[in-house]
């Protein structure tokens, strides 16, 4: 097997004096998409905080291309090539979608190559174009969760990283944001993502992990994890939810 | 009583009031720049006003140096020295409790006024230039206040614009609504705020040094003006930096008026009516506050 782009090993986080993580590893190798699943409170956010910086490690190793990445400055994560999606689509709700793409693209100093890649992004997304000179906060949650995705590759990041991409939203907008996944994995980017919609990121992943209590629980392929008795029971509600 | 529905007393006051006011916006914006980027309570804002005003009379004493020029030094001086203020100590304060930064900056505050009465004594200054009027139809306009009014709008749009349209500015803006976020958009919030509170001393020290040519001041007239400012933040939107615009020269406007039919004992209380009677209508100030997290 390919070296893995990202590879957590003995991974240990707590917040102040309450431990999380208890020894988390996890591979992403490229062009791969991996889906962690588990329970509310697993610690699926903590283990992307700690990876991005904004959260850190007691103990363990984050290796990204070969590279420690736990004690880095969180603002240089983003230049190693990795884009993050954060947990509640979270954009610059005061500012344009236009501007929230840009803020994306901040490591960009040429004006031009800025807009050169605000440009690719509206390609991707004709809904963001559309809206470009719109408030963010004025968005619907979808268009927010495309908007917060869109700025998330404005980089063109090597991994990216989404947290609960379908969360909260409607249905029309869960099938949307699973259509933008699809067509990320069918580009070639390298994906992790967590998802409390189990089975539809199972389906679509090539591995996933199932955390519980801050440990592993299960790790295997997707389709594996999706035809295991015991995920199904215990992450996927009995059966899959289509 | 008669004479004050003259239009021309109106308009007079209308404009004597937007000048004053526009001084108000200007240090006010600072304050509100500095609260919307770091949730942070500047006490010593004021103060800094007043290291502007007493660098430009030292340098109009000393050299001769209109404040209008001095601004060339006072403002490049006050960024570094805000920037350097940051780093130093406001930067231990971020993310604490507001206790914590009301008590640091309240110990700043302290500090710049003993040492302005160390060096300059209590006794009021003022900075005597361009004497005479502008005449425009019916309306007298002291020169140094239409300089004064002319120079803070200026400076104020001008941070606004850099606010609005300019990669840094942007970027300021998106860590006051996110800094997590901002922070993995690969921006260094840190150094965002180190030039926040830079910019935020440079408009406070430009406000000084155009005061300094309208108004006496000492190393204890800041108590007045941060009080005012405090009300003008409230009243505008904590954090809105055009809140804080549009409240500095609605104040200036109403304490004329105020001053003008009655007394100026009036006009100095007519902040705090203001800021009453906005939080009656509008809680949240007249733009709206910055969601505070
Ligand atoms: N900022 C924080 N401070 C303290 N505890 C936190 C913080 N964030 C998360 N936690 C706690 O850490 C545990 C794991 O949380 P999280 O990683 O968000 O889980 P998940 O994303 O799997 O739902 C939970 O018990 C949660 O209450
Ligand atoms: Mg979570």
């Amino acid at each position: 097997m390919t070296e893995p782009l990202l590879a957590i090993r003995g991974l240990e986080t707590a917040y102040g004096a309450v431990q999380v993580l208890f020894g988390v590893e996890l591979d992403v190798h490229p062009g791969e998409i991996v889906a962690v699943i588990g329970p509310n409170g697993a610690g699926k956010s903590t283990v992307i905080k700690t990876v991005i910086g904004l959260a850190r490690s007691s103990k363990g190793s984050i290796r990204f291309a070969g590279e420690e990445i736990s004690r880095m400055a969180p603002h240089r994560i983003p230049a190693l090539g990795i884009g993050y999606v954060p947990q509640g689509r979270i954009v610059f709700a005061r500012m344009t979608v236009e501007d929230n793409l840009e803020m994306g693209a901040f490591l960009i100093g040429e004006r031009a190559r800025r807009r050169r890649a605000v440009d690719a992004v509206f390609a991707q997304f004709p809904r963001l174009h559309e809206r470009r000179a719109q408030l963010a906060g004025s968005l619907s949650g979808g268009e927010q969760q495309m908007l917060a995705i869109g700025r998330a590759l404005m980089l063109d990041p090597r991994l990216v990283i989404l947290d609960e991409p379908s969360l909260g939203l409607s249905p029309k907008y869960v099938d949307l944001i699973f259509e933008q996944l699809v067509d990320l994995k069918r580009q070639g980017r390298t994906l992790l993502m967590v998802e409390q919609n189990a089975a539809r990121a199972l389906e679509l992943a090539d591995r996933g992990y199932a955390l519980e209590l801050g440990r592993n629980r299960y790790s295997d392929s997707g389709a594996a994890l999706l035809a295991n008795p015991e995920v199904r029971r215990m992450y996927l509600g009995g059966a899959g939810r289509a | 009583m008669q004479e004050l529905l003259d239009p021309v007393v109106l308009g007079q006051l209308l404009i004597g009031g937007l000048l004053a006011g526009a001084l108000y916006a200007l240090l006010a914006c600072g304050l509100n720049l500095v609260f919307g980027v770091m949730r942070i309570i500047n006490i010593a804002h004021a103060d800094l006003m007043l290291v502007g005003a007493f660098a430009a009379w030292v340098l109009f004493a000393t050299l001769g140096l209109n404040p209008v020029v001095a601004l060339a030094l006072v403002v490049p001086a006050a960024f570094l020295f805000g920037y350097g203020l940051q780093a130093v100590l406001i930067e231990r304060v971020v993310g604490r409790p507001l206790l914590a930064s009301l008590l640091a900056t309240y110990g700043v505050s302290i500090l710049l006024v003993n040492l302005g009465l160390l060096i300059f004594g209590s006794d009021y200054k003022s900075v005597p230039v361009w004497q005479g009027s502008f005449v425009v139809g019916e309306f007298v306009i002291p020169k140094p206040r239409a300089a004064a009014g002319a120079v803070a709008v200026a400076l104020a749009l001008g941070v606004y614009f850099f606010l609005e349209r300019t990669r840094l500015g942007k970027a300021m803006r998106a860590v006051s609504e996110h800094p997590h976020v901002a922070t993995i958009c690969g921006i260094d919030t840190r150094r965002i705020r180190m030039i926040a509170f830079g910019l935020a001393a440079a408009m406070a020290a430009a406000a000084g040094a155009m005061l300094s040519m309208i108004y006496s001041f000492s190393p204890l007239t800041s108590a007045d003006f941060i009080q005012k400012c405090f009300a003008i933040i409230i009243i505008g939107g904590m954090g809105n930096f055009l809140g804080a615009l549009y409240g500095g020269l609605l104040l200036g406007v109403v304490e004329a008026y105020v001053g003008g039919v009655l007394t100026t004992q009036w006009a100095e209380a007519v902040a705090y009516l203001l800021l009453v009677l906005v939080l009656l209508v509008r809680p949240t100030g007249l733009r709206g506050a910055a969601d505070v997290r």
